[in-house]
């Protein structure tokens, strides 16, 4: 009746896992509880959970983010401590909770932490730039996120009820198969990252075919802000890779439900085929993660050096450049594994070209700055920061993509070492400069500065502790995911280490005071006008945070950096353009279908996992009549009459106004 | 980057009395081409997703594990039947979207109807064609190539059944409500699927089961 | 985005994928284009299934003539019936399929590459089994 769920699957024997999982469970509990009972409910119904609005999905998928960097983290400090302590000692967490652990930080984090942040900036910004009302398909969209956000559910889930993977974030096969993981843990993985990837997929397609095909009039490619380019070398490397993961996990799934023999060790399996293809979509995945980055960068650099980007040809080719070479590394992952020297060159050699465009990123970002005039706010700190830091990773990389270096540090503490140091400060310090930067668009007041300061210091120092140490122990020959270890040299690394985290935690906690402060100092911190950094691109044209319809007419773009010359021009002439002739718009109405259909995707993915036939047949049952019944729909669209749309535009005019005059009264 | 004060618009300005040149400038794409467009990204990654399928076989074609190989498994006049179902369901397909295109019922469901019959009768050989392959020992477990070859061809078939149901649903949508444009958006979706299926399908036989029987 | 968005014009210098330019009163064209793609496919289709079971023709050229054949094929499905043109409204469609191709041809190609030195340098599965018992 419940296939192999039993009461057994709750850890009531280890309390680790049980306190975490009873006490996360608790909170979100608690929180939905105190949600209903305070009455919002129907408000977080209508205006949030069936949105179809790319800015409220942007947020929910940046708020998912923030809630799995805790988890993530709090993986993350626990490995450090038992590794401070497991010196000729066992340590505080078995072997088999350790590798759970470490399985999961990896997962929770390149999955649902550092996508859903860059998904989550690229839906708020990017139909805002490209000077539209929304994506593609919104309704998808919100499908997108709450497939996400599934996938999220059941990986926590697995704290609770059952176990998670064993294997690493990646489950290789022969332990990923069935005879050496019998357990529930490798099933957790693949249903909760298999749905997860279906969302991701259907964003890829949504925002491939918005920046191709709905962009203001009179903006050509060449006339898009660096962040909706890189958006565009993302989500296309999503819409290639994606299925090939998906593809994997599959042959995966099925050798351990119905016995074939795609990576098993018997009947003419071939392990390696796993590290192959799961490493074409792996490589791939990590430039979709980093160049929205590396726009966010463009972005900030550009408006704290008052400049324009230098060199905006190259930087589109270099991304272009970098997108096609990300599809030609994949073999790097797994220079061991006995390819022979002809691959392994071939694949080493394009491995170090990558570093030719970056480089070009690189200088044209230093030369933004030149002769500019630097105001160092957080997104700006947290772009030095990266300047910096990435390149000590980066070289690092190159380092590894020697084959014969790589054979010595393969697997060890070293690559642990430098794949941290480019994904910390490629994606997560620019998405916490995006995250500052974009925040006062999203919620209409700023955050506060002196929090957000004390944060990046805590993150940057702690960081370098943290990570700088696994080189030099990398080289002493540490391997990788050790429980346990007795080597003496190693002892004092793995202190400083376990300071670096700590430090991060710190950080966190005073991200986490930033975002209380500002709340409560809203007003002092509100964001009159809509541009409060003197932005270049046109989200800064909106109010924050924007209306529905985000422009009241759609923007008519003649060059690049269109508001900014519009705004010198506004400054110059001391008057807005004249007002535009308001018309109706209709927008996209809100659906449930994302949330219902996710209901139901998380009902097939537990039912699956624990082999619940029953339930899983009704629940894909009902995610195709949920998909049925959507298409049936008569009407999907709301309008906003033309003087709603005038009473709102004004005010925005009005208040640009005034700062208009501000600015006029000072010069 | 020149700019003309009436052109302007941004937060409020005016969109300008739209000269004849804007028609061939760059702006928003209508919601047929938005939808088909999106939907042809959403196929072409699909084909990718079989394209790893397609490695895999490929890669573990010979591992047969001392059982059957694609010789002793493969009935290539059942593959001809079937290649012959899709193939004319192509074009009955383009005979629907050429009556939905001229609001012909009669070409618009007799196309439909013609599709979904010669569909369902490809999976019905294929279905058969499995349950003998596997009746005979060589089911997806008994080796890495049965594996792959189930997968790959099985997946293909996943996706024909699925296509069946859309055709289902938008004979049932252009009866309940006509031909109405996101009806019509959506069977050009359903076109583009089918005949992408079918071009997988020239893939998956010639590939698979011609490559495989060849001496 | 509605079609009636006011105040915009749609533009419309692309085609949608799977769209003829037509205005519906070339039916009988649009029967003659899907009759050509069909009887090229079942040209090829017919030629490729003879020469796999033929002695007629050079054996190892057979695998060549095979999957130039299904090329050959693909082209006409996506030219006859995806309507999928190197026209100009047609382009950025056809950009798209030639990515498309270029990540099949990568993924293939170079996972057929890879595994095969891969499988060329590595001790027989059984022999390893056997090391661990």
């Amino acid at each position: 009746m419940f296939g192999k769920l039993t009461w057994d699957a709750i850890p009531w024997s280890h309390p680790i896992p049980l306190f975490a999982g009873f006490g996360a469970f608790g909170m979100v509990g608690a929180v939905v509880l105190f949600l209903i009972f305070k009455g919002y409910a129907p408000y977080l119904w209508r205006e949030w959970i069936t949105s179809c609005d790319h800015k409220r999905i942007g947020v929910m998928y940046v708020f998912l983010a923030c809630v799995m960097i805790l988890r993530g983290l709090t993986d993350a400090i626990m490995m450090r401590s038992q590794l401070a302590v497991a010196y000729n000692a066992p340590g505080y967490l078995p072997p088999d909770h350790y590798d759970q652990i470490f399985s999961a930080h990896g997962t929770i984090m390149i999955l649902f932490m550092a996508m859903p942040f860059v998904i989550g900036l690229m839906n708020i910004v990017l139909p805002l730039q490209l000077g539209v009302r929304d994506v593609a398909f919104p309704t998808l969209n919100s499908v997108s996120f709450w497939l996400t956000a599934t996938g999220a559910l059941l990986i926590n889930l697995s704290l609770l009820i059952g176990e998670f993977a064993k294997t690493g974030w990646l489950p290789y096969p022969p332990l990923s198969e069935l005879t050496y993981s019998p357990g529930v843990g490798v099933d957790y993985y693949l249903w909760s990252v298999q749905i997860a990837g279906v969302g991701t997929l259907l964003t890829g397609v949504n925002f491939v075919t918005t920046i191709l095909k709905l962009r203001a009039p009179g903006m050509t490619l060449m006339r898009m802000p660096m962040f909706a380019w890189t958006a565009l070398v993302s989500v296309l490397l999503i819409v290639c890779v994606f299925p090939i993961f998906t593809a994997t996990l599959a042959m995966l799934t099925l050798d351990r439900y119905l016995g074939f023999h795609f990576f098993t060790n018997e009947a003419g399996g071939n392990m390696m085929m796993f590290m192959n293809l799961v490493w074409a979509w792996g490589h791939p995945e990590v430039y979709i993660l980093v160049m929205p980055a590396y726009g966010i960068f463009s972005e900030v650099v550009q408006t704290f050096s008052g400049k324009p980007l230098f060199g905006y040809r190259s930087m589109v080719i270099a991304a272009m450049a970098i997108g096609v070479l990300a599809l030609l590394v994949w073999l790097h992952h797994f220079f061991t594994m006995g390819a022979g020297g002809d691959v392994n060159g071939f694949f080493g050699i394009t491995t170090m070209i990558i570093a030719v465009p970056t480089g070009v990123k690189m200088f044209n970002w230093l030369f933004t700055m030149y002769r500019g005039r630097i105001v160092f706010r957080t997104p700006m700190m947290w772009s030095l920061a990266f300047l910096v830091t990435f390149t000590i990773g980066g070289m690092t990389g190159v380092m590894l993509a020697v084959p014969p270096a790589d054979f010595m540090v393969h697997n060890s503490l070293f690559l642990v070492a430098h794949f941290h140091n480019v994904i910390i400060p490629g994606v997560v310090f620019g998405a916490f400069a995006g995250y500052t930067y974009w925040f006062p668009k999203a919620f209409g007041f700023c955050l506060d500065e002196k929090w957000g300061k004390a944060a990046f210091w805590c993150w940057l120092i702690g960081f370098y502790l943290a990570f700088m140490p696994l080189y030099v122990m990398g080289l002493m020959g540490a391997t990788r995911r050790l429980q346990h270890y007795d080597v003496a040299e190693w002892y004092p690394w793995m202190l400083v280490a376990e300071l670096g985290i700590i430090l991060v935690w710190i950080g966190i906690a005073c991200q986490i005071r930033q975002l209380v402060v500002s709340f409560r100092h809203q007003q002092e911190l509100r964001d009159v006008t809509g541009d409060p950094w003197n932005g270049r691109s046109l989200e800064w044209s909106t109010t924050s945070p924007p209306p529905a319809f985000n422009f009241a007419v759609l923007p008519r773009v003649e060059s690049r950096d269109t508001y900014w010359i519009a705004k010198q021009r506004a400054i110059e002439t001391h008057s807005l353009g004249p007002e535009p002739a308001y018309k109706d718009i209709e927008l996209p109405r809100n659906s449930p279908t994302g949330f219902v259909c996710a209901f139901f995707a998380t009902f097939l993915g537990f039912a699956m996992i624990w082999h619940i036939w029953w339930l899983a047949a009704l629940s894909f049952i009902g995610a195709f009549v949920t998909f049925v019944a959507f298409a049936w729909r008569d009407r999907d669209e709301y309008r906003i009459p033309a003087p709603e749309v005038a009473r709102i535009d004004r005010a925005n005019r009005s208040a640009r106004l005034a700062a208009l005059a501000h600015l006029g009264a000072a010069a | 980057m020149s700019i003309t004060e009436t052109d302007f618009a941004f937060a409020g300005g005016a969109v300008a009395d739209v000269p004849v040149a804007v028609h061939a400038e760059r702006s928003v794409a209508s919601r047929r081409i938005v939808a088909a467009f999106g939907f042809w990204i959403f196929l072409l990654s699909d084909v990718v997703m079989f394209s790893a399928f397609f490695a895999t076989y490929v890669v573990l074609v010979d591992m047969t594990a001392g059982g059957p190989s694609g010789k002793d498994v493969f009935n290539l006049y059942t593959v001809a039947l079937e290649t012959a179902c899709l193939l004319v369901s192509s074009f009955s397909c383009g005979m629907a979207s050429l009556g939905a295109r001229a609001r012909s019922n009669f070409m618009y469901y007799g196309g439909m109807i013609a599709t979904f019959l010669l569909g369902a009768a490809f999976m019905l050989l294929e279905i058969r064609d499995f349950a003998g392959t596997v009746a005979q020992g060589a089911g997806p477990s008994r080796s890495a190539f049965l594996s792959a070859y189930f997968a790959l061809v099985g997946c293909h078939g996943v996706h024909v059944t699925m296509g069946l149901l859309f055709l289902l649903t938008m004979i049932a949508q252009v009866y309940a409500k006509g031909y109405r444009a996101d009806i019509l958006r959506r069977l050009l979706c359903f076109a583009l699927f089918w005949h992408t299926l079918d071009i997988i399908w020239v893939g998956i036989f010639t590939v698979v089961y011609l490559l495989g029987v060849a001496p | 985005m509605s079609d009636s968005e006011t105040g915009v014009h749609l533009y419309d210098g692309d085609i949608a994928p799977g769209d003829e330019r037509a205005d519906g009163t070339e039916i009988v064209e649009g029967i003659r284009g899907y009759l050509v793609g069909f009887g090229l496919s079942v040209l090829a289709t017919v030629v490729a299934f003879f020469l796999s079971g033929t002695s007629l023709v050079w054996q190892p050229s057979i695998p060549a003539a095979l999957i130039v054949l299904a090329i050959a094929q693909m082209g006409v499905h996506i030219v006859f019936f995806l309507h999928i043109t190197t026209r100009p409204d047609s382009i950025n469609n056809v950009m798209a399929l030639v990515f498309g191709v270029f990540i099949v041809f990568v993924l293939i190609v170079g996972s057929v590459w890879i595994m095969t030195h891969l499988n060329h340098n590595m001790i027989p599965m059984e022999r390893i089994m056997q090391m661990q018992r």
